[in-house]
């Protein structure tokens, strides 16, 4: 019996082999982006837990609200850890740690450049679950100078020599370590990820006994079942002991006044919410992480596309089935009764669908190489083969097999045989209403994802294109030419004069990627107003930077020293409240020597120097050229310009890499994210539509075929081909039609919330919306046009003869 | 055989009844080769269908070898045309998917007939029609004189005791008419009781008795 049903199946697919492929590559499309995208966010959910007492670990953060201006940064300072240690019954352990940039580690004679290496507490593996896999597991980092290296570290280092018991030096910082262990790579979903874990214990800073400079991350271990808010609200009465008197010193206010008017205080983050849920300032920021916001849209898109997927092709597979009513009835007539039908059609929905799941298992196999390259991720095709996974795979199978293949089943196969027999129905009227509404919904959210994608590609436009204020492109930003020592005026002229080169300016305060930092506060008459941002520049850092200077005039070696005038932006201006009339107004600043004033005598155009995701905030320039370079290239390639500062530099200098960065390359880094999401973005939305098309392609085919007759009769009394696709193609355009109305002003919603998050975005303009929804008719159009056409073309006779 | 009394069947059509089969009577022996004749709109098939018990009537009885048909549930009525009867269409109605030897097979699965049986059975009727060439191609191949006598095979392997045949000639040229009718007057003679619908007087010839139908009912003949 079971033989009749697979032979009449499989038949009945070759016979329909466009029609039952459409519907199975649908159904494998939607499956293996729902795959994707499940094991993307669970890879995203999934950070940090790898360590055992994951749920137990918190982070200590600083947040400040200090004359208005709010602070979130994710270190702290050196004696936190140890003193809640100390007070707080709760916390049972607390590590530190402090990242290091830009070293260069020799061994035997081989540089390797390293970008950073972390300063960590003894204890940081008792805390973290980093398993050792060469070496003592009890000392590792307990000695002096002492190093735990990574796995892969280690084997670019020493091949498959031992590598305990060696030492290796860290040259920019004259630091010989002995390898006290290798841990296996930290794995990457982790929120930090080092190749080089070296002692805290010959790290100077780590000795700091001041509460009012923050250097490390700090993580306590709470005791099992404790709540995170006590611990927490036991914080401020440990920040006023211990900070309170190094204030008063500081600043002469007492820690009770100053949080009078403003707020500070010591936080707590759970480990496991770090990657999601953090907003802390880019300096003290380990690794760029990732956004809840994002894992929320993300799940919704493969919710979307598995639904529209399958109500694809339970729609097509209904379709197909009605065709197959006559079938029905002559089997009734045979002798079979309704359940033996039912069986018959749920065998069929059962292996098409399970053809689908294969296919779908197959493309997301190949596609997840790219896709990790995509995502940055580096997800396992064996994590699909977890329990939970394939269970979850085998219940969407049924459930599918059942939603599909009910129609036919139940319903086809109550018919009157004599009816079924005379093909009495085609489901019309109540079917193909909820057809048609399924349509609708598959097209809004076509429609509405494809305006989300021009609405994120016209944000990334608006702010590549963006007057920032500055000229950005064509820049070099050198950093540390300090460590050139004497050598650093010769390197400097020797660029200045270079014919390639049209300015440079001595400084290394850039305003994308990696800068120096300085914060100081400014007071008016000995009164403190509010900490402002410093750069510190030369004379020629404006006019390198296409930067625009308002009012007054720029730094000039005429004036010499100049060390206490300083250049404001406008929105300094504005914040002190002296608009129009800056120039000349005395300030004072604080220094270690105490309060020194400083003159305006000049104001630029303000421009972006943070990330556009925020407003532009008050910056000062005073001219204290030091620490790095920024140069201007007259040509956009400058790679003849970079060999020769190589070179340069490693003559000066050979323990040392030279550190350069493209600006224009660090901007666009600093909207990664947002580019990556508005990739994965356009990539759904096209797939989406894909799926949604072939949707629609299916039941223009069923309905073309329903109306065979008609057609027909309409050509032997007149009508042209046109006026046929016009016949079949309307209703199905106002159903597209339909759909903008709704997902415009949902897709308008949505999409304005996500441009909340930029101080400085674009609109939504109308005319998006009018691409939108001519990109969607335009397509749908197509689809529906050639089968109409088609169908439109078929000799009346051949329609009229069967009866 | 089967007794038909006073059967009605209607239709409303806008508040008024349009009767199908208006008072109708008729019994059949066994072994009966009977014709329903009578123009287009007569009921012929309609009749046919309610033998069959695929359609049921509004007013009257229907006594099948004893059994009072009006009686019983749908899914018992559908038991005992399954047993006893076998329909061959105007319109061949065979499956387009399988080929002959399993469409004529398929009455058989129904029945959870053995595989060895069926093979037996099937092979048989084959032979006896001589289309045994014939049995792995698919219907779209035959002619249409071929696909009836695959009907007729596919009606006849569940060995019935009546045969209901609707038009069995109307889609074909008189020489393969000739044929089927003479495969019927074969059938008849072993004992299997046939009725057939048919406008063809020729075709009529053939039976045992013929009833004219108007308008739903017996004419008086």
């Amino acid at each position: 019996m079971i033989r009749n049903y697979l032979k009449t199946g499989w038949r009945n697919i070759i016979k329909n082999k466009g029609t039952f492929s459409i519907n199975i590559i649908g159904l494998a499309l939607g499956i293996a982006s729902c795959i994707m995208i499940m094991l993307y966010v669970v890879n995203e959910l999934s950070y940090d837990k790898f360590n055992v007492k994951a749920d137990q670990i918190v982070r200590v953060v600083f947040k400040a609200n200090i004359k208005n201006e709010a602070i979130k940064e994710a270190v702290v300072m050196a004696p936190v850890a140890q003193t809640l240690k100390n007070d707080l019954p709760e916390i049972i352990d607390a590590t530190r740690l402090a990242k290091s940039y830009n070293n260069r580690l020799e061994y035997n004679g081989s540089y390797y450049g390293q970008s950073s290496l972390g300063y960590v507490d003894p204890n940081f593996f008792n805390v973290f679950t980093l398993p050792i896999i060469l070496g003592n597991q009890n000392t590792r980092l307990d000695k002096l100078n002492s190093v735990v290296i990574s796995e892969s570290l280690a084997k670019s280092i020493f091949g498959n020599t031992d590598p305990i018991g060696r030492t290796i030096t860290v040259t920019n910082r004259h630091e010989q370590l002995n390898v006290s262990g290798v841990m296996k790579d930290i794995p990457q979903n982790s929120h930090f990820h080092f190749d080089f874990l070296v002692s805290t214990l010959g790290y100077p800073q780590a000795k700091n006994t001041s509460w009012l400079e923050s250097d490390f991350f700090t993580y306590l271990v709470l005791r099992k079942g404790t709540e995170i808010s006590g611990v927490e609200a036991k914080l401020p009465a440990i920040n006023k002991k211990y900070m309170g008197p190094q204030m008063l010193d500081a600043i002469g206010m007492s820690y009770e006044e100053f949080q009078k008017e403003n707020s500070l205080g010591l936080f707590l983050q759970p480990l496991t919410d770090i990657h999601l849920h953090s907003n802390f300032s880019d300096a003290t920021t380990l690794e760029q992480g990732g956004d809840i916001k994002y894992v929320y849209i993300f799940s919704a898109v493969a919710l979307f596309m598995l639904v529209i997927a399958c109500i694809n092709f339970m729609n097509l597979a209904t379709a197909s089935a009605s065709k197959r009513s006559k079938e029905v009835g002559i089997r009734k007539v045979l002798g079979s009764n309704k359940k033996q039908l039912i069986y018959q059609f749920l065998a069929e929905s059962f292996i098409s669908t399970l053809l689908a799941t294969f296919l779908a298992i197959a493309l997301f196999s190949i596609a997840l190489p790219f896709f990790n390259q995509l995502a940055g991720k580096a997800i396992d095709f064996s994590s699909l083969l977890q329990p939970v996974y394939i269970l979850s795979l085998i219940g969407l199978i049924l459930i599918i097999t059942f939603l599909a293949g009910s129609y036919p089943a139940f319903y086809l196969s109550s018919f009157n045989p004599l009816n079924a027999l005379k093909s009495k129905f085609s489901g019309g009227g109540k079917s193909s209403g909820i057809r048609g509404g399924l349509v609708v919904f598959q097209f809004v959210i076509s429609a509405g994802l494809i305006l989300a994608t021009l609405v994120v590609q016209e944000q990334m436009n608006y702010i590549q294109n963006k007057d920032i204020g500055y000229e950005k492109d064509q820049l070099l930003v050198i950093r540390n030419t300090y460590l050139l020592g004497n050598n650093e005026d010769n390197f400097l002229d020797k660029i200045k004069n270079d014919p390639r080169v049209e300015n440079v300016t001595h400084s290394a305060f850039a305003p994308a990627g990696e800068s120096d930092n300085e914060v100081g506060g400014i007071f008016l008459n000995g009164e403190f107003q509010r900490r402002m941002f410093f750069y510190n520049v030369d004379e020629n850092y404006i006019p390198t930077m296409g930067m625009e200077l308002l009012q007054g005039r720029n730094f000039s070696e005429e004036f010499g020293d100049e060390n206490d005038k300083i250049i404001i932006n406008k929105k300094a201006a504005e914040i002190l409240g002296i608009g129009q009339d800056a120039i000349g107004k005395t300030f004072q600043r604080d220094t270690n020597e105490g309060l020194l004033d400083i003159t305006i005598i000049g104001m630029i155009k303000n421009f972006n120097f943070k990330s556009l995701h925020q407003e532009i905030e008050p910056l000062i320039l005073k001219k204290n050229p030091y620490g790095g370079m920024i140069i201007r290239s007259k040509t956009a390639d400058m790679s003849g310009i970079i060999e020769n500062l190589n070179e340069d530099w490693n003559r000066y200098n050979p323990k040392e890499a030279l550190n350069y960065s493209v600006l224009d390359d660090s901007f666009k880094h600093t909207y990664l994210k947002e580019r990556k999401m508005g990739t994965i973005l356009t990539l759904f939305a096209m797939l989406t539509i894909i799926v949604a098309c072939l949707g629609l392609f299916g039941l223009v085919t069923f309905t073309a075929e329903q109306r065979f007759k008609e057609i027909g009769i309409r050509k032997v009394l007149g009508s042209s081909a046109a006026q046929i696709v016009t016949l079949l193609s309307k209703d199905f355009l106002k159903l597209v039609g339909i759909s903008f109305l709704i997902a415009f002003p949902l897709s308008y919603y949505l999409m304005n919330k996500w441009l909340q998050d930029f101080a400085y975005r674009t609109d939504i303009h109308w005319w998006l919306y009018l691409l939108a929804a001519g990109i969607t008719i335009g397509i749908a159009f197509l689809t529906i046009g050639i089968k109409s056409y088609k169908a439109a073309s078929v000799n009346p006779i051949k329609s009229l003869k069967i009866e | 055989m089967l007794k038909l009394n006073h059967i009605y069947k209607w239709v409303k059509s806008g508040g008024r009844r349009i009767f199908l089969l208006n008072d109708l009577n008729l019994n059949v022996e066994k072994g009966e080769f009977l014709s329903i004749m009578g123009p287009s709109g007569s009921g012929k098939s309609t009749l046919l269908n309610v033998i069959a018990m695929l359609d049921d009537f509004d007013e009257g009885e229907y006594h099948f070898e004893g059994e009072a048909i009006h009686n019983l549930k749908s899914k018992k009525r559908t038991e005992i045309f399954n047993q006893n009867i076998g329909f061959i269409f105007q319109a061949y109605h065979l499956l387009d998917d399988l080929t002959v030897y399993e469409n004529i097979e398929t009455p058989l699965l129904y029945k959870k007939v053995k595989s060895s049986e069926r093979k037996a059975l099937v092979a048989d009727i084959l032979d006896r029609f001589n289309i045994v060439g014939k049995k792995d191609l698919f219907p779209h191949q035959l002619s249409g004189g071929q696909q009836q006598l695959v009907g007729i095979a596919r009606a006849l392997i569940i060995k019935p005791q009546l045969i209901l045949a609707d038009e069995p000639t109307g889609n074909l040229n008189s020489k393969q008419s000739d044929e089927i009718m003479q495969i019927f007057k074969e059938l008849n003679q072993e004992g299997v009781t046939i009725i057939q619908a048919s406008h063809s007087e020729s075709n009529a010839a053939y039976g045992s008795r013929i009833i004219n139908l108007l308008d739903g009912s017996v004419k008086k003949s």
